[in-house]
């Protein structure tokens, strides 16, 4: 106290390296004449230590606190799965479409007076429409012969004495627009030797009507969780901002910016949204891991090659950028919605 | 530096906790503020912090009435300004060291400079040795002295303080006195809202008495 107490002469020789720096320069000399140039790469250089250095610490202070803080993750871990799992099951059933689509096809049952030459020039009539894309002509033989094959009777049909299957004729349309399709059926009706047009859209229409229900019900659930991931994390970056208060009303006193007083919880925000997003994907994986093996027996039931779908890497990224947005915005809004109330005294 | 022109400032509508103040302080000056509590010291130290606004008049602040600054702008006016509280503020989950470079902090100093602004505080007011130490292990006098460093340590031409000796005996009040007049001498205008009569008498500086939120005295140094 001795050394503060007694005055020492401006710019006297300093008793040590740093002393006296303070009081050395007069205020005045403050704004120095450095160009506008340096001091904007300063600021920025400045702006970008204060991030990293923010970053560091929001995440350090989770660390210190793990299970609090992990429990927070996995409330938003949770309510990331849901929706994520309905996302890939649409997904899956996407994949389950594009086969559908490809098996929408129209058949045409010639009468039974056409022969094999007027059946061929029927053929190449259907094929010069635009909206047809190939066809496949069946002659009652061969179409007696998968008729045999699909049903294993083959004693059965083999006593009748007459084919009584007429030429058909498969048509793979261009587009599966269900509109498109009716309009080709009715078209090809008027051929001459056409008997009969089968199109069968009914139940690919409804299944399509399912899957954009259940984009509907994912969206809004989507929508639903990720106000509840908002939720959790502002009430979780309340109570931080709370428990600091003294801190940031100290540093509002002394000038602070409100952008440098929300920094740190933006970042613990988005910590929080990273960990929630991996736990998520780690329970996605988890699930399907559970899942997997009922589902290939059940589908190896039906004949079918179907495989849970699992998220890929752009998947992945989308679920973890979310997450952490989600996670910012949170944090955002609760501090935003905080820093009004608190006034330094 | 400052100046008061016929500034009023009312809480909720009917208290009147300070009434038409006139006074100008020059660049450079040391004034004492005093008067018996409640008698509008700290309301008159928080107008001119921004942390209120005055109800009536106008507080002129190195040449801008700061009533009209944005809200975006007072963070930046405010770091032009040192404060020192009576209650010194410091926060107790760092050092002395993180306390004092604080004000650097926000302002983004470059952290080597801003070490050696912190360093030269602390020597300033005699506490380097204890940079590393957390506040609560420091005396009351020791934690006023940080409070002290944390306001000069970015050079602010403005140097506000209230009752900085309030809980000290008399002599680290006076040395802390000492270290005000210090920093005046320098160049720095310094305004202590104080009420220690037989202190401030003995230091020979301009008087500003306040009571009942009117000046009642302006006794110039002789």
């Amino acid at each position: 106290m001795k050394r503060a107490a007694t005055p020492r002469p401006t710019g006297a020789a300093p008793s040590k390296r740093h002393a006296a720096k303070v009081p050395a320069e007069p205020p005045a000399a403050r704004s120095g004449a450095r160009s506008q140039q340096t001091r904007f790469s300063s600021r920025l250089r400045a702006w970008g230590r204060h991030h990293r250095a923010m970053a560091l610490d929001s995440l350090y202070r989770l660390i210190r606190h793990p299970m609090g803080n992990l429990l927070t993750m996995l409330a938003i871990a949770i309510a990331l799965v849901l929706p994520a799992a309905l996302w890939l099951t649409l997904d899956s059933a996407k994949l389950l479409d594009a086969e559908l689509d490809e098996s929408a096809t129209l058949t045409i049952y010639l009468e039974l007076s056409v022969d094999a030459s007027q059946a061929t020039r029927i053929e190449e009539a259907v094929v010069a429409d635009e909206d047809v894309a190939q066809t496949r002509l069946i002659t009652p033989e061969q179409g007696m012969a998968e008729f045999q094959q699909s049903l294993g009777l083959d004693d059965t049909l083999a006593g009748l004495e007459d084919n009584p299957l007429p030429t058909s004729i498969v048509i793979y349309p261009q587009s599966v627009e269900p509109t498109a399709i009716k309009q080709l059926a009715v078209r090809l009706e008027t051929f001459s030797g056409v008997d009969e047009v089968r199109v069968d859209l009914a139940w690919v229409e409804r299944l399509r009507h399912l899957a954009d229900l259940g984009r509907r019900v994912a969206l809004a659930l989507g929508v639903l969780f990720g106000f509840g991931v908002l939720l959790v994390v502002g009430n979780t970056i309340r109570l931080a901002v709370e428990s600091r208060r003294r801190e940031i009303e100290v540093v509002m006193l002394i000038g602070a910016t409100h952008a440098f007083v929300r920094r740190p919880f933006l970042y613990s925000g988005a910590w929080y949204g990273v960990g929630g997003g991996l736990l998520a994907l780690g329970l996605l994986g988890l699930g399907n891991h559970w899942l997997a093996m009922p589902v290939a027996a059940l589908a190896a039931s039906y004949g079918a090659n179907f495989v849970l779908p699992q998220l890929d890497v752009t998947g992945s990224t989308i679920l973890l950028s979310c997450s952490t947005l989600l996670g910012w915005l949170g944090a955002w809004l609760a501090v935003t919605r905080h820093l009004a109330s608190i006034r330094p005294r | 530096m400052i100046a008061f022109e016929h500034v009023g400032k009312r809480y909720g509508g009917r208290f009147e906790a300070l009434a038409h103040l006139n006074f100008r302080v020059a660049r450079g000056e040391m004034v004492f503020l005093t008067g018996h509590s409640g008698a509008g010291k700290s309301s008159l130290l928080r107008l001119i912090m921004r942390l209120e606004k005055p109800s009536r008049g106008r507080v002129v602040v190195a040449g801008h009435d700061i009533a009209q600054l944005h809200a975006s702008q007072v963070p930046f006016y405010r770091r032009q300004i040192g404060v020192v509280f009576q209650d010194h503020q410091l926060l107790f989950d760092r050092s002395v060291f993180r306390n004092v470079s604080l004000p650097l902090e926000i302002q983004g100093l470059e952290p080597r400079e801003a070490a050696r602004r912190v360093r030269a505080a602390l020597d300033k007011v005699g506490l380097l040795y204890r940079e590393k130490a957390l506040p609560m292990e420091l005396s009351g006098g020791e934690q006023q002295r940080v409070g002290i460093a944390r306001a000069v340590v970015n050079k602010p031409a403005l140097l506000l303080a209230d009752e900085p000796t309030g809980n000290l005996d008399p002599q680290l009040s006076a040395d802390i006195m000492a270290l005000f007049e210090d920093f005046n001498r320098i160049g720095t205008t310094v305004m202590i809202a104080s009420h220690d009569l037989a202190l401030i008498a003995r230091l020979r500086h301009r008087i500003l008495r306040l009571r009942d939120g009117r000046l009642v005295a302006d006794e110039r140094a002789v």
